[in-house]
């Protein structure tokens, strides 16, 4: 009872913090009601026309997510391989590595397109650095766990034969854990492509640039159209990993 | 071929070997029998070197190849590929990365099927072979190491009498035929009898003769 007790007031207190912090105000959304109400009147009948520039976006938005992801597996092969500890060749490189994932992972992909706008400009190019280098920390860790939960006997088998251990992983352990590997990589670029959406609204390319450029002349119609898009994308992108990924496991 | 003297191996640190003994003669079969628990697989890890000896010397006169209970393949592997990974100590690292084996050994891996009754079989996955086609694979890997001493962990653990006897026979016929020193862990003595030359008994980390 003490105990449940004890649990009730820290979660309470958690909750008092997280209010005292954002200081939320019932009475200044009272008052932005009947602004969104209006909005939403206004985007009906969403706005299509120029769909050929809607689909040139939203077709940037899947090549932003599809390099980024590709690039993201590039970085995070050998990464993985140092922060896996049965195959790690490096042992005092296994925190570091893991340490380097849990950063990239930890950045938020929209943060690093922000950092390579300033640095290599506007356009997708930055978003598919951007989402790249978020990506690439997440697909390590999903595939070093994948590999770590792997049944070590036939790892165990080769160093016995005599490999070394990034022989072994090479040669056997990741042709074996194929699947898996595969199945992570396209839950990635699921995400990614979600990520990628709005990207555009700090200036890497994508259906975002469409959405900011529509929310900033306040054309709903424009938005609702936009979010149609997106909507479809994310679902059509979803139902593709979802079959794929079946198949694969 | 096998020395082990005063063998000591601390796992967790508990005692799971309390100074064994042992040798093993090339062409020679030993069986280890015994209850679970009593340090028989760590023995066998020990020889192989995957479990560091806390005392205790282990003298191989030739290289060694462990058979793994649960036959340790990768099972969306080809029975070849399986076999080909106990010639991985002999090629570098970018020729197996790329899968550029050199043709002797896939001749040698052809070869190690062949000589396990596998012949035709390679090019099947693994994880779609029978349990008792599985360990011969098994054995066919660690002949492809080209290990003169044979560790077999309980190989026929989860097979069928008859491919059970399959199995020992087979390892039986790598003793005499090859001169090969086998060091086979086994729970039912009827089989031990079956093959052995000498048959040990182990229990909380000694060996007894039988």
């Amino acid at each position: 009872m003490i105990r449940r007790t004890a649990w009730v007031l820290a979660l309470a207190a958690v909750y008092g913090a997280c209010i005292a912090v954002v200081e939320p105000d019932l009475g200044r959304l009272w008052a932005g009601l009947p602004r969104l109400a209006r909005w939403l009147g206004g985007a009906f009948p969403p706005d299509f026309s120029g769909f050929d520039d809607m689909l040139r976006r939203a077709a940037e938005t899947v090549a932003i997510a599809t390099l980024g992801t590709t690039l993201a597996a590039l970085l995070a092969l050998p990464l993985t391989l140092l922060a896996t500890r049965p195959v790690a060749p490096l042992p005092a490189l296994y925190h570091p590595a893991r340490a380097v994932l849990d950063t990239l992972r930890g950045i938020d992909g929209f943060v690093f397109a922000l950092l390579f706008v300033a640095a290599v400009g506007l356009g997708p190019f930055a978003g598919v650095l951007g989402v790249a280098l978020h990506a690439s920390g997440s697909l390590g860790k999903l595939w070093s766990e994948a590999l770590e939960t792997a049944d070590p006997a036939p790892l165990e088998a080769a160093l016995t034969a005599g490999a070394s251990r990034a022989q072994a992983a090479v040669v056997l352990l990741i042709p074996d854990c194929l699947p898996l590997l595969a199945s992570a990589l396209l839950y990635v670029w699921e995400a990614t492509i979600r990520t990628s959406t709005v990207l555009g609204l700090v200036g890497a390319g994508g259906l975002g640039q469409e959405l900011k450029n529509a929310v900033d002349l306040l054309d709903f119609a424009r938005v609702l159209a936009i979010l149609i898009v997106i909507v479809a994308l994310v679902i059509a992108a979803d139902r593709l990993s979802a079959a794929l990924r079946r198949r694969l496991v | 071929m096998l020395e082990v003297a005063g063998l000591v191996v601390a796992l967790g640190g508990r005692e799971v070997l309390r100074g064994v003994d042992l040798s093993v003669a090339a062409g020679e079969v030993v069986t280890l029998e015994g209850p679970s628990g009593a340090g028989k697989t760590t023995l066998l890890r020990a020889i192989a070197g995957l479990v560091p000896a806390a005392a205790g010397q282990i003298r191989c006169g030739a290289p060694a190849g462990l058979v793994f209970q649960q036959h340790a393949l990768a099972a969306r592997l080809s029975a070849r590929d399986n076999v080909l990974v106990g010639g991985l100590g002999r090629i570098g690292f970018c020729r197996a990365a790329l899968r550029a084996w050199p043709r002797p050994m896939l001749a040698e891996a052809d070869g190690c099927l062949a000589r396990v009754g596998l012949e035709g079989l390679g090019a099947r996955r693994a994880g779609r072979l029978s349990g008792g086609q599985r360990q011969r694979v098994a054995v066919a890997r660690v002949l492809m190491q080209r290990a003169r001493l044979l560790l077999a962990d309980e190989p026929v653990a989860s097979l069928d009498p008859e491919n059970a006897a399959a199995v020992l026979d087979l390892l039986r016929g790598l003793a005499r035929r090859e001169g090969r020193a086998v060091l086979v862990t086994l729970h039912q003595p009827e089989l031990a009898r079956r093959i052995a030359d000498r048959r040990l008994r182990m229990e909380e980390g000694r060996l007894w003769p039988l």
